[in-house]
């Protein structure tokens, strides 16, 4: 009786004193706040081709809490595992080394990768026995990964032998799957861990510590739109925390935005191919193509070789193939269309022209050149500051025909341009003796700067590098020496200590090609939400407008009609069939210590060619650059000028193309999706007249 | 003498079969979706019905008979314990099972209605001679044999119920307060000793009462089953609906912790009306002792009390974070085959000496 009593009194205190907190603890028990993944978004190029997409990938882990209490037991399961992982996988699947460090001369940090990718490897036995140990602090059953990223047959490996394995699991989690692997993998970039440096900033942001962000590319870019957002969701579970039931979305998941390219794919494959052709012909292997639309800044096609899979950062790359890729001296991650830079060449005397025709240094009709001295042989003379009248002491400049032992004569700007003729721009730029006065270094500075060099096109990509403009104050705080006539001769060939990246090299060349217009290269022309609603469109973005008369502008595009159209135009050689083009080329030399001099004691060359067309109504621009690939006309023109061809082609399938070399790439069947590219369907007339309509 | 019916406690029977069916459900409750479990409430159902046709058996058997087989039943529980301990199956940690076909029999289980059987005729038969202390000494031997027998399987749980079965008995037998005294004193003092010998198990449930810090997996049970009375409230959360016991949070559900089953599914209400029936069932065993017609049968429904009243207080108490955990069953309810054999086998036993008491009829 007493015992009941007591009994009835404690029931009270437990279910109605205490029953609150209880009653709170009793929910706790079984309720469990998740996160759900949102779904990253995928990537489409301008036709709506896939490019990007998730695929499913298996890790191995261990959930601590249901492996054996005995170590011993837990050593032997983990022995086992390991035996089954090699068997299927093997030298695959290499263990856990210490991990890399990115050393900065690599370049990899400059290319705008940021932090280290995930590495596919595998915990050794006793690692994993740490690991193991350590998580049963933090919660039994938060899993530890034991080899991530294995293949799906090592994954069924695992699973067949489930039951000698207790306590081990496999967990599928997304990850990237890139259709186009190395032909985008400088646009697209990859994904790898949380940078160390960034962890803080990006949990502010609602990361998770072992999230995965995109490093490099657009995935780094545009991880804002491409990141899925996690839902919550609230959960029953069970004492051993398997899910029973759902209780209730707190919020849902949602899906990243999805984005669509001004890249064509299947130009980009046609670039590609052209520059793999361009560089085995030069015995070359590095080079740049890239195409725009003039009218926009759309990037149409970036290609930059060597590439690399980006497919090997989404399954896991192994240290070693990591470190593979960081030790080779052609640096495959830099994407050297943006982040390398390079002497402009002859590319730069459209530069040089503009300013020179703007400021009123000459006009169309003023004729320079050789020949002042009475000897038509390619060379000037520069007097020595000192010794200004005393011919003994004047250095000479070259023009690139002094090797064939003539010169140029008198030309205008128009032929200069077409013949690139070194000497003309030598004297626009620098003067020539006392006979005419140039435009002078500070406003070649100033010319070179409203065409964009020495400062980032804004391209939507990381690691881009803003080139150099050097001027008398840069080359006294550099090298304390006072600039030179000298210097500004050979800045107005694109010469001396002025650098640029192919991009600003075609950013020039479009702003000449469009009239005068500098635009923001753009890759992104879209970004989307997975029913297809345009969340973001992005307009052309215009940097400036050129301070150009728009006769200065037409002088300088009919140069480079020259260039292609002249017969002794440098460019003579391109042809695209029914198509007018305008071109420039261009030689640099460069100095590299790796390479050794020609027989005759001259520098190595890289190779230029900067074009657009139609000429009319230009509705591509190219620009082409092969490292150490010598003569622009040689090595980069043919790559310039598949790649155009290719592009028309594509562009207007029923147009035969009979003739010779077009053979190879004509194309009568339509290609599906290559609709979306033309605007405005206009029959294309031989003439080269197309209005092309406004994209 | 002949059988009077109408002596017959409807009341015990009734109270006792209501709680086997409410056994059965709580037992039906705390396994749902265990497939390990699924046959538990069958098994229960089974056990209930032989125990009812024991009940019954029991009950028309004169009591007054068993003392004839005193000493063969003594000699049977002291060679089924030691038997088990040798030969047994290890079943749930200790070895204290008989593999009858589909059932098995515990024989500490059994031997607890047994030795009251036995107990109750050597106290009886020297009821006046109790004084002498060559039959108190062969009292606390008798007494000891089984006990020891059982802490051995290990099974403390019983061995200590049986040992408060014998010490009831003794109490109520007119032991002379000097031995009683003696005993307390006697085991007071060996109390540091006792606990320096107990098994692992067994010192840290007792450890774990005393400071439920000191081990959190283990308090863990504990914790669980106060979390999942306090859960209950007045009505419950509703049969089969508790969340601790249907996610598995209450470990031994279906034994031990039964009551925080009941008092988290049935709530506040649930609980009090299962103790209520619990009292209602002492309260006619009670009586039926005070109304035996002798020493006999009034000592040995008085040790059917003692088990009964014993097993309750640990059980719930033991639920209620009152007392240390044991492996204790809850009488009727928890889910075990020998306990509600035993149990159903005293309730006949008890109906046995109620209608053969000394009330005098007029009939």
């Amino acid at each position: 009786m007493l015992a009941g009593i007591i009994f009835i009194a404690q029931l009270v205190r437990i279910q109605f004193v205490q029953g609150q907190g209880l009653r709170a603890r009793a929910d706790a028990n079984r309720f469990r706040l998740v996160e759900v993944r949102g779904q990253r978004g995928v990537i489409y190029d301008r036709n709506g081709e896939l490019l990007v997409r998730n695929r499913p990938s298996f890790d191995i882990v261990a959930v601590p809490a249901n492996l054996p209490d005995d170590d011993d037991e837990t050593r032997a399961i983990l022995q086992r595992l390991d035996e089954i992982i090699v068997t299927a996988s093997g030298a695959n699947l290499p263990l856990h080394e210490l991990a890399i460090a990115d050393p900065p001369e690599t370049g990899v940090a400059q290319a705008g990768q940021q932090g280290i990718p995930q590495f596919r490897e595998r915990l050794s036995v006793d690692e994993a026995m740490l690991e193991i140990d350590a998580a049963m602090q933090g919660g039994a059953y938060r899993p530890v990964v034991i080899a991530g990223r294995v293949s799906a047959e090592t994954a069924f490996a695992v699973a067949e032998q489930s039951h000698r394995l207790p306590g081990i699991e496999l967990s599928v989690a997304p990850v990237r799957e890139y259709l186009t692997g190395p032909l985008t993998s400088h646009l697209i970039g990859f994904m790898g861990p949380i940078p160390e440096a960034y962890v803080a900033s990006y949990q502010e942001a609602g990361y998770r510590s072992n999230d995965e962000v995109g490093l490099a590319g657009l995935e780094l870019t545009f991880e804002k739109a491409l990141r899925g957002l996690d839902g919550r969701r609230n959960i029953e579970v069970d004492v051993n925390g398997r899910e029973v039931r759902t209780v209730g979305d707190i919020f849902p998941s949602a899906p990243g935005n999805n984005l669509v390219l001004t890249v064509d794919a299947r130009l980009q494959e046609l670039m590609e191919q052209a520059l793999v052709r361009g560089l085995e012909a030069a015995k070359a292997n590095i080079g740049v193509a890239i195409a725009m639309d003039p009218k926009t800044g759309e990037v149409l096609g970036m290609v930059s070789l060597p590439t690399y899979d980006n497919n090997l950062f989404a399954r896991g790359i192994t240290a070693r193939e990591y470190q593979a890729l960081i030790d080779d001296k052609r640096l495959p991650l830099l994407n050297h269309a943006i982040s390398a830079l390079y002497p402009p060449g002859s590319v730069f005397k459209i530069v040089a022209s503009s300013g020179a025709l703007q400021e009123g240094v000459i006009d169309e009709n003023t004729r320079l050149g050789d020949s002042f001295d009475g000897r038509v042989d390619g060379i000037i003379y520069v007097d020595n500051r000192f010794f200004p009248d005393d011919s003994r002491y004047a250095q000479p400049f070259y023009c690139w025909i002094n090797t064939y032992g003539t010169g140029h004569y008198r030309i205008t700007v128009r032929e200069a341009l077409a013949v690139s003729c070194d000497t003309f721009f030598y004297q626009i730029s620098g003067g020539y003796r006392k006979t005419f006065e140039g435009l002078g270094i500070d406003k070649l500075v100033d010319y070179t700067k409203v065409f964009g060099f020495g400062e980032a096109t804004g391209i939507d990509l990381p690691g881009e590098n803003p080139g150099l403009v050097p001027t008398p104050r840069w080359k006294r705080l550099t090298y304390a020496e006072t600039w030179s006539a000298g210097d500004t001769y050979n800045m107005s060939i694109g010469q001396g200590a002025i650098l640029a990246t192919p991009m600003q090299m075609l950013n020039a060349t479009v702003a000449i090609a469009n009239g005068g217009v500098l635009y923001r290269p753009q890759l992104v022309r879209q970004i989307v939400d997975t029913a297809g609603n345009v969340v973001e469109e992005f307009e052309p973005e215009v940097i400036r407008g050129l301070p150009l008369d728009p006769e200065v502008v037409d002088i300088v595009r009919e140069g480079m009609w020259g260039a292609v159209n002249y017969p002794n135009g440098t460019a003579k050689a391109l042809t695209v069939p029914g198509i007018t083009v305008a071109g420039k080329t261009g030689t640099a030399e460069f100095y590299d210590p790796d390479i050794p001099l020609s027989a005759s004691g001259r520098l190595p060359y890289h190779a230029w060619f900067t074009a657009f067309a139609p000429y009319d109504d230009p509705e591509i621009a190219v620009v082409v650059f092969v490292y150490n690939g010598g003569e622009g006309s040689t090595t980069a023109l043919p790559v310039a000028q598949e790649i155009l061809r290719g592009y028309f082609a594509m562009k207007y399938p029923t147009q035969p193309l009979e003739t010779g070399p077009g053979e190879a790439i004509t194309s009568t069947e339509t290609l599906p999706g290559i609709e979306t590219l033309i605007t405005g369907t206009v029959p294309f007339t031989a003439t080269g007249v197309s209005d092309g309509g406004g994209d | 003498m002949r059988l009077n019916l109408r002596r017959f406690d409807f009341v015990l029977l009734g109270t006792t079969l209501a709680l086997v069916v409410f056994g059965v459900a709580m037992v039906y409750s705390a396994t749902l979706g265990v497939p390990t479990y699924e046959d538990y409430p069958l098994r229960q159902i089974i056990y209930a019905l032989i125990g009812l046709a024991l009940l019954m058996l029991a009950a028309a058997f004169d009591y007054r008979l068993l003392t004839t087989f005193q000493w063969p039943v003594y000699a049977l529980i002291l060679l089924a314990l030691g038997a088990v301990t040798v030969l047994g199956q290890v079943r749930g940690g200790a070895s204290g099972w008989f593999d009858a076909g589909i059932i098995f029999i515990q024989p500490a289980e059994i031997s607890k209605v047994l030795f009251a059987i036995v107990f109750a005729q050597y106290l009886a038969s020297r009821h006046d001679r109790l004084g002498k202390p060559q039959w108190v000494l062969g009292a606390f031997v008798l007494m000891a044999l089984p006990v020891i027998l059982i802490y051995m399987q290990p099974d403390l749980g019983n061995a200590i119920v049986l040992l408060v079965i014998g010490a009831v008995m003794l109490f109520v037998a007119d032991l002379p307060w000097g031995y009683i005294v003696g005993v307390v004193a006697a085991g007071a003092l060996a109390l540091p000793m006792i606990y320096a010998n107990l098994q692992g198990y067994m010192k840290e449930r007792i450890d774990i009462f005393l400071d439920p810090a000191s081990n959190p997996d283990a308090s863990f049970n504990i914790a669980q089953a106060l979390i999942s009375i306090g859960n209950g409230g007045v009505l419950g959360k509703g049969f089969g609906e508790g969340s601790q016991s249907q996610l598995h949070f209450l470990r031994v559900r279906y034994a031990d912790f039964i009551f925080s089953v009941i008092a988290e599914e049935l709530g506040f209400l649930g609980a009090v009306a299962l103790i209520i029936m619990l009292t209602i069932v002492l309260w006619r065993l009670i009586t039926i002792a005070d109304q035996a017609r002798d020493q006999f049968g009034r000592l040995l429904v008085v040790g059917i009390i003692a088990m009964v009243m014993f097993q309750v207080i640990v059980s719930i108490g033991m639920n209620l974070g009152l007392l240390p955990v044991t492996g204790i069953t809850l009488p009727f309810i928890s889910y075990g085959g020998s306990s509600l054999l035993t149990l159903m086998i005293g309730i006949g036993l008890a109906e046995s000496v109620a209608m053969r008491n000394r009330k005098i009829e007029f009939d």
